[in-house]
């Protein structure tokens, strides 16, 4: 079997005070997709940013292609090819659309240009800075953004979190478009079970900083007990 | 009337020189939240760079100004990389303890090396006259500080608005952790940016000695002035820097001319009022 992008081996990891992360082990392999799934604070952003290395790490250790990057700093992390697009989005505010996209540029087949050709509404923003944006458009940047670093791995982390049903469609459709045809795999924290299910190969439902569930996402999609248990709510939508 | 003028343009002219010292102090402030307290001891550093240039080793003032610059900016890197950088995680108290000792250390080696005198430096002819204007004779060393500050406000804010290091700073003042978690190294970006800020501080300080003097006690009281300009205009603002250190500078010498019985008190009394209404400073964002 070739070699995971991203692998974590019995990471546990948290904050100053307190372990969120109990003995997570994961293997995401080059253009897989993940879905990762479970109620509110159980631990999802902890993951992604546990991967990007803003948490304490307690134990266990992260790969990356094969490559031990559990002491690197975030900043070495995204310059690997990790992607991170945070919860909160975080469009840096006093930038402009075009400067939000510019200023964490890396080569690569991914530009401002193409970036709009994906986004066409950020096009016409291209001049007002990110603070004037509407939710769905400072989404759209936060993902654009981190597209021009030109990463192999996209960490979304709750993409679609308080946006109206039509941006969700138009936003879905774009993810699932990244993962297609630009060849990026996604690790997908979704409230939306549903969707993220059809867009990624393999899922993992966390409860309280652990692990509880694993399957193949077409599988977990049929399963609706496991579903009922673990997220509840948000099934059928 | 001519001297209310002649006055004002003095007030401009020492809010210019106290925006040149500020304006690094700002930036990184609002970049990393890092209390830097030494800002001024930079400010010092410059001045005794050009005195000792100027008046030791006898070159002309206006060949020592981009050396008082340069040398600032370097000896603030060092410092940086030695000292500054293992204090950014440890709290506000540490930092401040621990800049305020790096201004103690830096006064009493000014002291040891130049003595604890007032020191001041020749000026070129061109700089000591006056330039009338009509009826108004307006001191040339001042129009050259306004001068002066007004190009490198130019650049500083050519440099912020439309270059990527711009960019890059004003990312990482915005949101430090996304920016890090994007690939920007915010450390870096900050270690220039206190160099370029530290820099400036100490040009500021080589042009202060015509206007304020230098003594080793120079990082202390430029201190509370410096202070006063990043508070009002807020944190991270260059825009709010330039218009607070306006209004104070003017604040300050219009006050001790035209009611010197409040003489210096009128600043802080100024300082009180505006942040009673806009505690986050004039243009701050938090
Ligand atoms: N910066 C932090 N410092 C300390 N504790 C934190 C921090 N961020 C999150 N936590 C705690 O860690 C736990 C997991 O939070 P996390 O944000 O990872 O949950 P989540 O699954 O992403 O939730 P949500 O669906 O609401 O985004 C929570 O108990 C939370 O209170
Ligand atoms: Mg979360």
């Amino acid at each position: 079997m070739a070699e995971p992008l991203l692998s974590l081996r019995g990471v546990s990891a948290g904050y100053a005070e307190s372990v969120v992360l109990n003995d997570i082990n994961l293997d995401i392999s080059e253009g897989s997709g993940l879905a990762v799934l479970g109620r509110n604070g159980v631990g999802k952003s902890t993951l992604i940013e546990t991967v990007m290395g803003f948490t304490r790490l307690v134990s266990g250790s992260i790969h990356w292609r094969g490559r031990d990057i559990t002491r690197l700093k975030p900043h070495q992390r995204a310059a690997q090819g990790i992607g991170w697009i945070p919860q909160e989005r975080c469009v840096f505010p006093t930038l402009t659309v075009e400067e939000n996209l510019n200023v964490v540029a890396r080569p690569g087949s991914l530009t401002a240009a193409r970036v709009y050709e994906i986004f066409p509404r950020l096009a016409e923003r291209r001049q007002n800075r990110g603070s004037q944006l509407s939710g769905g458009e400072q989404q759209m940047l936060a993902i654009g953004r981190t597209l021009m670093t030109n990463p192999s791995l996209l960490l979304l982390d709750e993409p679609l979190e308080g946006l109206a049903p039509i941006v969700i469609e138009e936003l879905g459709q774009s993810i699932a478009h990244m993962s297609g045809d630009e060849g990026m795999t996604l690790v997908l924290v979704e409230q939306h079970a549903e969707l993220a299910l059809e867009m990624t190969r393999e899922a993992v439902i966390i409860e309280r900083g652990r692990i509880v569930h694993r399957a193949p996402a077409a599988e977990l999609r049929a399963d609706h007990d496991t579903l009922d248990r673990y997220i509840g709510l948000n099934l059928g939508e | 009337m001519s001297q209310l003028l002649a006055v004002m343009f003095d007030g401009v002219a020492f809010g210019m020189l106290l925006f040149l010292i500020s304006v690094g102090l700002s930036v990184t402030l609002g970049m990393m939240n890092f209390t830097n307290l030494a800002h001024g001891a930079f400010a010092m550093v410059g001045g005794y760079v050009t005195f000792a240039l100027a008046s030791l080793a006898g070159w002309p003032f206006l060949a020592t100004l981009p050396v008082a610059f340069l040398a600032t900016m370097a000896i603030a890197a060092v410092f940086e990389r030695l000292l500054f950088r293992y204090i950014y995680e440890t709290g506000e108290l540490n930092q401040v303890l621990f800049t305020i000792g790096f201004v103690f250390t830096a006064s009493a080696t000014a002291a040891y090396v130049f003595g604890t005198v007032h020191q001041s430096v020749d000026m070129p002819a061109v700089l000591t006259g006056f330039i009338e204007l009509g009826e108004i004779k307006l001191p040339s060393y001042r129009l050259f500080l306004v001068a002066i500050a007004l190009v490198i406000t130019v650049g500083v804010v050519y440099g912020l608005e439309h270059t990527r290091f711009g960019a890059m700073v004003r990312a990482s003042v915005d949101n430090q952790k996304v920016a890090r978690g994007l690939g920007l190294n915010v450390n870096r970006i900050f270690a220039l940016t206190f160099a370029l800020g530290s820099g400036l501080a100490g040009l500021g300080g080589a042009l202060a000695i015509e206007v304020l003097g230098l003594d080793p006690s120079f990082g202390f009281h430029i201190l509370v002035l410096v202070l006063i300009v990043v508070a009002l205009g807020g944190l991270g603002s260059v825009w709010g820097s330039f218009v607070a250190a306006l209004c104070l500078g003017v604040f300050d010498v219009g006050g001790k001319y035209f009611v010197p019985e409040l003489g210096s008190f009128l600043i802080y009394l100024f300082m009180v009022a505006l942040l009673f209404f806009r505690p986050q400073g004039l243009f701050g964002k938090r």
